[in-house]
């Protein structure tokens, strides 16, 4: 779907012929959206081919907010509804370029996004690059000393006091605040021990097995599979970090969000 | 059943905190409880694991707890333990089902989990014993 050379060509110099050559196959298109005469098959395709050629833009702009704590697989997916948006509302006769047109409103989609389900309280920046520093030098004492690094040991490699760790971590955690915890207690009180039987024990053990198959069905394979690795293997983040590819702290964010997503969903049931 | 498999906790608590018992103060109690690991020096991952434990034993108190109450979480640092008791006063129909998902996750987190707590009091504590901090290899 993404094109490779398309996105240099836009990255690259504007007025490349090979820019030139998107800018006049999107006029086209928009031409074809917008003339009366267009059926719509013929739209809905002049449509999708818009939308085509302008993923490489929704995918510069997402890049420009990745290592923020969101996924770029999600950034790129919430700019691509403000790409779609901007489709629709792109009106030729106002002589600008759709390009200029569609980037603040893909920005705008991806900046919503933060907003909404980003940071629930606002870090301060000096904690977020300290997190990100704790990020990259735990994966590296996690490699040499065997075993994931205390707030102490960060602080020494780094440079900073413990102090700064522990309140750098707790602002990690910030960004989770709402989902373990705000759907719990008061309002659904005892949902999921209620759900959960009053019957003969097996019984009890299917439904228990058959409400949470499909939610884990639901997860993505990496978050299934971190799942598995940590409860069904008993491996630790550390070690399952290793096995994912991804940091010891993504682990621990991504365990964090799968099991409120999990708790949030059997008490929806 | 699930033991602690230490002795008995002394009646005085290192440290104590009082929330009001609604899930959104939760994230107050496993911030705390993240904190006092990590300056017992536990690794990142025992003090996650830790908060994650701490978050759901609150949430299982919590299902139970009558409207207007408290939420209690006590603290008990040993050198390289920490164990943690939550509780809160009880609607009365507490039954803790250990094939229940938050359960299981906790027990999974903790090195062990305890209920304990009559019928107007649920209480649930976990403690999780550190890694040794010797290399690993």
């Amino acid at each position: 779907m993404t094109d490779e050379p398309t996105r240099e060509r836009l990255v690259a110099a504007r007025s490349s012929p090979a820019v030139e050559q998107t800018r006049r196959r999107s006029a086209a298109l928009f031409a074809i959206l917008t003339a009366a005469s267009t059926g719509r098959r013929e739209r809905s395709d002049a449509r999708e081919e818009l939308v085509h050629l302008h993923l490489p833009l929704v995918e510069h702009c997402a890049r420009r907010f990745q290592n923020r704590g969101e996924p770029l697989e999600d950034l790129v997916q919430v700019g691509t509804i403000g790409l779609l948006k901007a489709v629709d509302r792109f009106d030729r006769e106002r002589g600008v370029e759709f390009s200029t047109y569609a980037t603040p409103t893909i920005i705008g989609e991806i900046k919503r996004h933060f907003r909404d389900r980003g940071w629930a309280i606002h870090v301060p920046r000096r904690l977020q690059e300290l997190r990100m520093q704790i990020g990259s030098v735990s994966t590296t004492l996690t490699q040499s000393l065997g075993r994931s690094p205390t707030p102490r040991e960060l602080a020494g490699e780094i440079g900073c006091t413990v102090e700064e760790i522990i309140e750098a971590l707790d602002s990690s955690n910030a960004y989770a605040t709402l989902s373990l915890d705000a759907e719990d207690g008061v309002d659904a009180p005892g949902s999921i021990l209620a759900a959960l039987g009053i019957d003969d024990d097996s019984l009890e053990h299917v439904e228990i097995r058959e409400s949470i198959k499909p939610l884990l069905d639901a997860l993505g394979d990496r978050e299934k599979t971190i799942l598995m690795l940590r409860f069904f293997r008993n491996m630790t983040q550390s070690q399952i970090a290793a096995e994912v590819g991804i940091s010891q702290m993504h682990v621990s964010r991504l365990l964090t969000r799968t099991l409120a997503a999990l708790r949030h969903a059997l008490e929806r049931d | 059943m699930p033991q602690t498999g230490r002795g008995a906790l002394s009646d005085r608590p290192d440290a104590e905190l009082r929330l009001p018992a609604e899930g959104a103060y939760v994230s107050v109690l496993r911030t705390t409880a993240a904190g006092l690991a990590a300056r017992l020096d536990f690794t990142l991952e025992d003090v996650e694991d830790l908060r994650m434990a701490v978050g759901e034993a609150a949430a299982i108190v919590l299902e139970t707890a009558s409207p207007a109450t408290e939420l209690r979480a006590r603290f008990w640092l040993g050198g390289r333990t920490m164990t943690v008791t939550v509780d809160a006063p009880s609607d009365g129909t507490a039954t803790i089902d250990v094939d229940s998902f938050a359960w299981q996750v906790l027990t999974s987190l903790a090195t062990s989990a305890r209920v304990s707590g009559r019928d107007e009091r649920l209480a649930i504590t976990v403690a999780l014993e550190a890694a040794p901090l010797e290399a690993a290899r």
